[in-house]
């Protein structure tokens, strides 16, 4: 199944799994959000990082320690 | 005639304090003079308190900045009031108190003249929402200042003061330092004074840090933060990094050559060289940033709680809160997994150069009616075009700097330098040398607004 983008779906179910209100003006405000970040979020979420060396609890005054 | 003591640069005013040639009253008075005559067009600061001031005046230690008025955001507690940040309510409780930054400046000596005016919960890069009102560009005050740190820019800018401090969670004091045409370094995570802020226990990207007319402004200024002398250097020999990315290719065509023009000046003045490196997966670490930055905070957050919103909180701010109830957890999970492959990419990089150089922003302060930007591939909203060329550095804990470089329709141009962890003494060496190659015409412009008064002195 293909992943939707369609905040007409997701928005509403999502809010309402919550029990959180938003009026009109707020769910235009949410859509543009999501119809933005949506997307690349997907990407994100695609993005191959298994290669990379868990950093736990990076100190991030300093550099990765070094593997 | 002499200049007016406020007309001078953050160290001369802090050099004329300790010559005896100027008082910390009198420069207080000045200060409030200035915010009386030009705030009214900028709204840069959004409260004095007088006799708290006068207080600090007259009981300044003998410290780098004694007597010396500054401005602090709106997000930084203070004694005497609770920090706001910029909004009618806050998620998190917040309380008067003494804050880091406070402390630092109060040992310092300074003297905080006011607060300054911030983007609504810090969650935009244009300074176009508040609840005071937005602050305004003095360059052209229909103009966005930059945010989330609009007041204190403004407010530098327009030299209502000559230093301020700002905070830097995901670009907030080099957003608005590129747009006002000033000189902001955001430190290296940890580096410089944090307590007391609202996130300062959850929060893996945000700093304080100074906006200033120039770099040893900067340094004056983020020594005092740090609570340690950033020592000067000369940055000879300089390996400037250059990417080819949407960072510098997606960029308007003036922005893209001032920072051509600023970076080949920066080789030329250091005897250096330029190196393309390259530093892939640029967009996924801005957004990486974005959901990290975002979701630090939501243990403040729960469906009850966004349904007794304040309806003074703006829509756009209301509505972003609710988001972010919906956002992944398995999207968090690989925005960590994506800072790690930044931080060890950029580690890599940074062997081979000591700094890596695009613009701050890819276009000119937008308009605060339509914060929108016109760039090679396409409008985009100011806050989703200007996060590409900051992030990196609130994801990976490195310094960054914006330096001022030229001017487009009048407006400022910025180049941001990012260093490794730690030398931010690095990033201000090579500002001052890019203000030496450009003979400083950029950090010693003046807005409109401010030009009635004398030029910026060096001390």
């Amino acid at each position: 199944m293909e992943a939707s983008n369609r905040a007409a779906d997701f928005i509403p179910a999502g809010l309402a799994s919550f029990g959180i209100e938003a009026d009109e003006v707020e769910l235009a405000v949410i859509g543009a959000a999501h119809a933005i970040f949506w997307p690349p979020i997907l990407a994100l979420l695609e993005l191959d990082t298994s290669a990379v060396p868990a950093e736990r609890a990076p100190d991030l005054s300093r550099p990765p320690l070094p593997l | 005639m002499s200049p007016d003591p406020l007309d001078l640069s953050l160290r001369g005013q802090a050099a004329a304090v300790a010559a005896g040639e100027a008082d910390p009253a009198e420069l207080l008075d000045a200060a409030l003079a200035r915010i009386e005559q030009r705030n009214p067009a900028i709204n840069a600061v959004v409260e004095i308190f007088p006799e708290r001031s006068s207080e600090m005046a007259a009981g300044a230690p003998d410290g780098p900045l004694r007597g010396v008025p500054v401005v602090i955001k709106d997000e930084w507690p203070l004694p005497w009031r609770a920090q706001r940040f910029g909004a009618a309510e806050m998620i998190t409780p917040s309380a008067p108190g003494e804050s880091g930054p406070y402390l630092a400046l109060r040992a310092a000596g300074a003297t905080i003249v006011g607060v300054g005016n911030m983007h609504e919960l810090g969650s935009g890069s244009t300074g176009a929402i508040s609840c005071y009102g937005p602050a305004r560009n003095p360059w052209d005050t229909e103009r966005c200042p930059g945010g989330s740190s609009s007041g204190p820019a403004a407010a530098v800018s327009a030299r209502l003061v000559a230093g301020a401090v700002g905070a830097d969670g995901v670009g907030s004091i080099r957003y608005p330092a590129a747009y006002c045409g000033l000189t902001g370094l955001k430190p290296t995570f940890g580096r410089s004074a944090m307590a007391g802020h609202h996130m300062a226990d959850v929060s893996t990207t945000i700093v304080s840090g100074p906006l200033c007319a120039d770099a040893a402004d900067c340094r004056l200024l983020g020594s005092v933060l740090f609570g340690e002398e950033l020592a000067g250097g000369d940055a000879a020999g300089l390996r400037i990094g250059i990417v080819r990315d949407t960072v510098t290719d997606d960029v308007a065509p003036a922005v893209r050559d001032a920072c051509e023009a600023a970076i080949t000046a920066l080789r030329e003045e250091t005897g250096g060289e330029i190196v393309e490196v390259e530093l892939a997966d640029l967009e996924a670490a801005a957004l990486a940033t974005v959901l990290i930055a975002n979701t630090e905070g939501l243990s403040g957050l729960s469906p009850a709680r966004l349904n007794s919103l304040s309806p003074e909180l703006s829509p756009i701010g209301r509505g972003l809160l609710k988001y972010r109830m919906l956002l992944p957890a398995a999207a968090s999970v690989k925005a960590h997994a994506v800072r790690t492959l930044m931080r060890r990419r950029l580690a890599a990089a940074m062997e081979g150069i000591d700094v890596l150089a695009w613009p701050t922003v890819p276009a000119v302060a937008p308009p605060l009616a339509a914060p929108l930007v016109e760039l090679p591939s396409g409008t985009l909203s100011a806050d989703q075009a200007n996060v590409r060329g900051a992030a990196l550095a609130n994801l990976t804990g490195v310094p960054a700097i914006n330096v001022p470089v030229g001017f487009a329709d009048g407006l400022p141009i910025g180049l941001q330098l990012q260093a490794a962890w730690g030398r931010d003494e690095l990033l201000l060496d090579a500002a001052e040398a890019l203000e030496r190659a450009n003979g400083r015409r950029w950090v010693e412009a003046l807005p409109p607004l401010a030009q009635a008064a004398t030029e910026t002195t060096e001390a």
